[in-house]
């Protein structure tokens, strides 16, 4: 007979700790962890120090394989999810495979975010959600002096902070669109526009994007950009920091409901039957306030890992709101309005 | 980006699916570079069709030892074949498969599905691809070596000189054709993926030097051409069967003759009447054939009849794996036969050897009169290595020569005369004057038929006797390691002398008390050298791929000391982990 499967899509801390409670309450289940990059379960947070050499990658790995092996957790690693048929309980992948299970989560995550109004440069830009990007930046990074930060995310300020320290020129350009999914942030802005001016970057705010093209194509190449109120700059690097948006794009058309992200309920449950979704990819009902939140951060994540998890084994887990102001750094204390109501 | 001295490559598919001969372009193409080769490829003993096909071999800038047992690539063309071969690859493997099969795979059956963290997945549509490039999926494996080109930094251009040598009998457009598709799959790669190196050979340079990429019985089969072969008869019997297709070709030419027996009695019994007449001839087998030899070598022996038989191993007993390599025939080589019946046996170690001791097994059959017989196996017969055609030019024949006898007036001529060093001049049908008899039965000088224990002893000593000269006058085995006393002396023989070199000189043990000796000349044996590296060490281990340990038993007789048997059957070459995993629990 075939053991119970349990197939999570993702490789982050929500599915990371996901297969860890399922292991621990379904010990002759088959556990498979499907993700896209090719590197093993690592910490996101740590990816500025990642980059300015600070640390190496095997500073960033959370667990060695030899946690997957001794857990019999079977790990996927890039492997990207086509598409999923919900119905027939199967998972395609790209390269023409086909995984059944029996119970299903979603942790696929976010990928980086660019406001469409700034899609036209965005070859110029530079992100940094993933390790493999990541690694081209470090690459790159030595003969950089000069770089441009767009946006504003937690990720932006503690790479501009790194990248300072490291003797390099940061000129941050505080965006509205930094703070996606929130609609209003000048609360935010102004905390962390005190902050980085203390770090020693120099910061442009209230004066949103215009404009930015490569004038140099040269080993740093050269960027110029342009602000609406027509102040212009030259660096050699434009970092882009909008936040993310949830990676899905293999759910159209599978029948799930979808706003921002994976609509689950408390329970993380979507609307079909042994389908679950957690991490940055859900959109949570909350019933208290009759409406849906989003999670950020490391210990959400892992507590809806776990949350979604235990429902799937068959126990009880529920979502907790977290606390506002629970995410702070360096002062900046970032209140968190969109975890109530988006 | 990681760089290496040498690379080992899988390519693995299905009989037919052409990992076999992807492998033999990716070979002329490395050696094209001045790259080292060494090739070792494994098929089903079925037809066309069936089975699993691995086209396996190492890549190097300095001179092999081994093929390697753990790639660094796996070429999946077909991937349940391709699964099976996941545990002979090294965890930072790269692993290239149809990411775009004709339909969805079920979980578990598509190789991809297994690539585990350390490992490179490179996902490249090789049926897409061979499509656009030829109109079909059969060139899958062309588009492979493409991509393999990108992986490893290797220039493509030799590549498609090494695709127009292999396909040079076929028309310009198949030549072209199976060049595009290998600059599609290096293309994709190139474009497709953000770091399409894997890995790095250190560089060579492009050489003048005329290569030929040969196996052990290629080699064998050019050393017979070489040495002056006349006859050659046999039955065909894997692995031994490509000496006689290769022969079948080239040696009518030379106004030799080459004779596809009934069975392998009668391809001996050819054999053994050519050297009465004083031609060179000889045959090749495997184990079920020398079985079936062994009555007409006796005959030989005790005629003193010069022939030559290449003994190419493969598993036994019986039947067994035709298709696996074993060494476990030595003790039939040494023995097989009834009485004291002394032969010589000779196991090269690697390609260029074949051919070396070919062509002076030749030398050694007519000085010695006596049947030789040559010891390779599946892996030797089968392993392709480049091969400096100067080394082979620079073969000196002559270091033994035939005795001929002189007619001398008024006496009867003796044949089978008894002298000093065993050996009588030797005379052939219609030589004037040199009339004798010739039997099987034991004999008088003279040849005639003759049943007492003195002439029975003394000819027998006689025929012992006679390899005296050949074990003084043979070069001494090959010892290695630090000088003075050992705590491990390694033995090993044939082709799996090259792994235990290779282990001896691994990081792991280099530098330790360990040393080697690797004998060629088997029978008869070097008593004195073997006697005296046996002195100089603590404990002997042998490494040899059979069961019972053959050579092993040899030396205890021979030195009177007790050796370590380090004997497997593991149906392929031995892995030089597992000889440095024993040798380092020895040491403990």
């Amino acid at each position: 007979m075939k053991p119970f499967h349990y197939v999570i899509i993702g490789n982050g801390v929500a599915a990371n700790k996901a297969a860890e409670t399922i292991r621990h309450n379904h010990a002759d289940a088959k556990i498979t962890l499907i993700s896209r990059e090719f590197f093993l379960f690592y910490y996101r947070h740590k990816l500025p120090l990642y980059i300015t050499g600070k640390i190496d990658e095997t500073d960033l790995q959370v667990y060695p394989v030899e946690y997957y092996r001794e857990r019999n957790i079977r790990l996927r690693l890039g492997q990207i999810v086509q598409k999923v048929d919900l119905h027939k309980k199967v998972v395609y992948l790209k390269h023409m495979e086909k995984v059944h299970y029996d119970r299903l989560l979603i942790c696929s995550g976010g990928r980086s975010y660019i406001p469409e109004i700034y899609y036209p440069f965005r070859s110029c830009f530079t992100t940094m959600k993933r390790l493999s990007t990541a690694r081209t930046i470090r690459e790159k990074l030595p003969s950089v002096q000069s770089i441009a930060i767009v946006g504003g995310d937690l990720t932006s300020v503690k790479l501009a902070e790194t990248l300072i320290d490291t003797g390099r020129e940061v000129t941050f350009i505080l965006d509205d669109y930094a703070f996606w999914p929130l609609e209003s942030a000048s609360e935010i802005r102004d905390s962390l526009e005190n902050a980085l001016r203390k770090m020693g970057a120099n910061v442009i705010s209230n004066d949103p994007l215009n404009m930015v093209k490569q004038i140099k194509d040269d080993d740093p190449p050269l960027y110029e950009i342009q602000t609406q109120s027509g102040k212009t700059l030259q660096a050699q690097m434009v970092g882009a920091f909008f936040g993310f948006k949830p990676d899905i794009d293999f759910l159209i058309r599978s029948g799930l409901d979808i706003d921002r992200g994976i609509l689950v309920d408390d329970q993380l449950k979507t609307a079909f039957d042994d389908v679950y979704a957690a991490g940055d990819c859900a959109q949570i009902y909350a019933p208290e306030l009759k409406n849906y939140w989003v999670s950020v951060g490391w210990k959400n994540a892992l507590r809806l890992g776990e949350a979604a998890a235990l429902n799937m084994v068959g126990l009880t887990g529920h979502a907790r709101k977290p606390a506002a102001h629970a995410t702070q750094y360096k002062g900046i204390k970032l209140s968190t309005p969109w975890w109530h109501i988006l | 980006m990681k760089q290496t001295d040498s690379l080992v490559i899988k390519i693995c598919g299905s009989a037919g699916d052409g990992a076999i001969s992807a492998v033999e372009i990716l070979n002329r193409a490395c050696a094209l570079m001045g790259f080292h080769i060494m090739n070792f490829d494994s098929y089903p003993a079925e037809i066309r069709g069936f089975g699993k096909s691995v086209g396996h071999t190492r890549i190097s800038r300095t001179p092999l030892l081994t093929p390697g047992r753990y790639a660094d690539c796996l070429v999946a063309l077909n991937d349940m074949h391709a699964i099976t071969e996941l545990k002979r690859i090294k965890p930072d493997a790269a692993l290239v498969y149809d990411s775009r099969p004709p339909d969805y795979i079920e979980e578990d059956c598509a190789v991809a599905g297994f690539i585990e963290p350390g490992m490179s997945g490179y996902g490249v549509p090789l049926r897409e691809l061979s499509a656009q490039a030829v109109k079909s999926a059969r060139s899958r494996n062309i588009v492979a070596l493409g991509a393999i080109a990108a992986m490893y930094n290797l220039d493509p251009e030799a590549f498609i000189e090494a695709i127009n040598i292999r396909f040079a009998r076929k028309s310009a457009v198949v030549r072209e054709i199976n060049s595009a598709a290998l600059k599609m799959g290096y293309e994709y790669i190139r474009n497709h993926r953000e770091r399409p190196v894997h890995k790095t050979l250190l560089a060579v340079k492009r050489h003048d030097r005329p290569i030929r990429i040969v196996n052990g019985n290629e080699a064998a089969a050019i050393g017979a051409l070489d040495a002056g072969l006349t006859l050659y008869a046999g039955y065909p019997i894997t692995p031994a069967t490509k000496i006689m297709e290769y022969l079948a070709k080239k040696l009518p030419p030379k106004n030799g003759t080459v004779v596809q027996t009934e069975d392998e009695i009668a391809a001996i019994g050819h054999v053994v009447g050519a050297g009465y007449t004083g031609k060179r001839a000889m045959t090749a087998t495997s184990g079920p054939g020398l079985c079936l030899m062994t009555e007409m070598l006796n005959l030989a022996v005790q005629a003193e009849i010069a022939c030559v038989v290449i003994n190419s191993m493969r598993g036994g007993p019986s039947t067994g794996l035709p298709t696996k390599t074993e060494q476990a025939d030595l003790n039939l080589a040494l023995y097989g036969g009834s009485g004291d019946s002394p032969r010589v046996v000779l196991a090269p170690a690697n390609v260029p050897e074949c051919y070396i001791m070919t062509r002076r097994a030749f030398e050694i059959a007519e000085a010695f009169q006596t049947p030789v017989i040559l010891l390779l196996d599946f892996f030797l017969s089968n392993r392709f290595e480049d091969v400096d055609e100067t080394v082979l030019e620079t073969f000196e024949p002559g270091m033994f020569k035939r005795l001929t006898a002189e007619p001398v007036s008024g006496k009867p001529f003796e044949r089978f005369r008894v002298t000093d060093n065993g050996v009588s001049p030797a005379a052939f049908p219609g030589m004037p004057g040199l009339k004798h008899a010739i039997t099987g039965l034991e004999h008088t000088p003279r040849g005639f038929p003759n049943y007492e224990g003195d002439n029975h002893r003394a000819m027998t000593e006689k025929r012992r006797r006679k390899f005296i000269e050949l074990q003084n006058a043979w070069p001494h085995p090959d010892v290695t390691g630090p000088k003075g006393q050992l705590s491990i002396g390694v033995l090993s023989w044939g082709s799996s002398i090259g792994a235990v070199r290779e282990a001896l000189a691994s990081p792991e043990l280099k530098g330790l008390s360990i040393g080697g000796c690797f004998p060629r000349l088997l029978q008869p044996l070097q008593t004195e050298p073997l006697k005296l590296f046996a002195n100089r060490c603590d404990r002997l281990v042998v490494v040899e791929l059979n069961s019972s340990g053959q050579l092993a038993g040899l030396i205890e007789q021979t030195t009177h000391k007790k050796a370590m048997r380090l004997a497997d059957v593991p149906a392929e070459p031995p892995a030089v982990e597992q000889i440095v995993r024993y040798l380092t629990g020895v040491l403990k």
